[in-house]
């Protein structure tokens, strides 16, 4: 079980030579969340994902940790690599078999004490029992999702960041993974979701934000209440 | 036709007898590429890393060195070095002139640039989600460079095969900077060369044959790794 914590982003301004994608953005994340975020095409929801997960730089941006002041990201860049965890939408397959990816991720975790036994119970909780030897590289889209969310089990993120999940999933694998990141969430982990179809998430969410205009919309950060929705909406459809 | 023919018959029962002074210039040459190439391959595969991931000031201008590098002919790299590593020159008290040394350094140099480039090249068309996969997983940067170097393997050794069969068949460099002493710095290109300017060429092509199957072992290695990378397997 994770501690309940809350980390808020400010303030988040990306530009990509002189074309601004985020611009004094803002999120909060607490413990227990499933955030789902929608945008158009190129909103900037998986450069906003990457800046959360320590793998893009922001040009600008604070981060408060819990009711601590404000800190530059750069000073908090680590904290964040080691707690938060990102998901390419087509997950990454590391040479070798489906085991060795699994054990990577074990290995990687200190807390991970009988990494053998962690490792069997991981692969049997994501049922990827039986495919154990299979090379990574051959298994199909929703095996792979379920081996980067086995990955992040052995990992307990604080924060788990998903770029459209559930694209090019049939039904049986995206329920599969609905199950898994509800599992996630009663843990404690906080889940952020970009989608472009967040009706599937209808049920594990517990707020829809709307990135525009480079800014995030429908969440006060101060409070972490999600405010206004209809008139987020309405400025949605306008 | 004759000598050609002669000449080779003869080759052959030279490299078959075990004559000592062909094998003997065999090793130096198989002994100074060896270590030029393992002084090279650390610094070469940092430099191509920090190229491909890092973004500072400077790093287009510094590929554009490195590929500019690529072009400069051995014996320019050996006239640099001979000026450096002469008496006069700036290194000239460390003696290293006409030794194997300076031909490591040489190499070395010479085999630094095809690396970097084509270590960059492997690594810029990698999948950056390696990278981004380990480290997001919890593996230091060390952890996570080594993991990229392990994803990028076929891409990487055929890149290190490619480095060591460039020095291990060059000349100029090695001549100027190791004088070509017999027993001690006289290595396969230099010997081909003096072989052939007294007119003994069984010799010559004795250690031409042993280039050859050096290249073509070579070769083989690379057309297997690159198999067994093949996204087709």
């Amino acid at each position: 079980m994770i501690e309940n914590f809350r980390i808020s982003f400010r303030d988040i301004s990306k530009r990509y030579s002189s074309n601004p994608v985020l611009d004094q953005a803002a999120i909060s994340i607490a413990s227990h969340d499933c955030i789902v975020i929608t945008g158009v095409n190129g909103a900037g929801k998986t450069t906003l994902l990457r800046i959360i997960a320590g793998l893009d730089k922001p040009n600008q941006c604070e981060v408060m940790i819990d009711d601590n002041r404000p800190e530059p990201w750069r000073r908090l860049r680590r904290r964040l690599l080691r707690s938060v965890m990102y998901l390419h939408q087509q997950p990454y397959m590391f040479a070798g078999s489906l085991l060795r990816n699994i054990q990577y991720a074990a290995r990687l975790n200190p807390a991970v004490t009988d990494r053998e036994s962690s490792v069997n119970k991981a692969i049997h909780w994501a049922g990827l029992k039986g495919l154990e030897h299979q090379s990574a590289a051959s298994l199909s889209g929703g095996q792979k999702q379920r081996v980067a969310l086995t990955r992040a089990r052995l990992r307990h993120p604080q924060i788990l960041l998903l770029d459209e999940p559930t694209a090019n999933l049939d039904s049986e694998s995206r329920q599969r993974t609905l199950q898994m990141l509800q599992e996630f969430r009663d843990s404690g982990t906080a889940i952020v979701i970009v989608t472009h179809d967040p009706e599937v998430f209808s049920e594990l969410a517990t707020g829809r934000l709307y990135l525009r205009d480079h800014r995030i919309l429908g969440q006060d950060v101060e409070t972490h209440e999600v405010v206004n929705l209809e008139s987020v909406r309405q400025s949605i459809t306008r | 036709m004759d000598v050609l023919i002669t000449s080779t018959l003869e080759a052959f029962r030279l490299l078959l007898s075990g004559n000592a002074e062909i094998w003997e210039i065999v090793g130096i040459s198989f002994q100074v590429s060896t270590l030029a190439i393992l002084f090279a391959v650390p610094p070469a595969l940092l430099t191509a890393f920090f190229l491909t991931y890092g973004n500072f000031p400077g790093r287009r201008l510094l590929i554009s060195i490195f590929n500019t590098f690529l072009a400069v002919p051995a014996v320019v790299i050996g006239l640099t070095l001979f000026i450096i590593l002469s008496r006069q020159g700036p290194l000239g008290d460390f003696k290293l002139l006409f030794t194997q040394s300076a031909m490591v350094i040489g190499q070395f140099l010479l085999c630094l640039p095809i690396l970097v480039c084509m270590a960059h090249v492997t690594l810029q068309a990698a999948n950056r989600a390696a990278w981004e996969t380990a480290r997001t997983l919890g593996a230091s940067p060390v952890r996570a460079f080594f993991t990229v170097l392990y994803e990028n393997r076929f891409g990487l050794t055929a890149t290190l095969l490619a480095g060591y069969g460039r020095i291990i068949s060059e000349v100029g460099a090695s001549m100027m900077l190791g004088g070509n002493i017999a027993h001690y710095t006289r290595n396969i290109p230099t010997a081909i060369a003096l072989e052939t300017s007294k007119g003994a060429f069984a010799e010559g092509i004795a250690l031409g044959m042993v280039l050859l199957f050096l290249a073509f072992l070579l070769n083989g290695l690379l057309q297997y790794l690159q198999g067994k990378g093949s996204i087709n397997p």
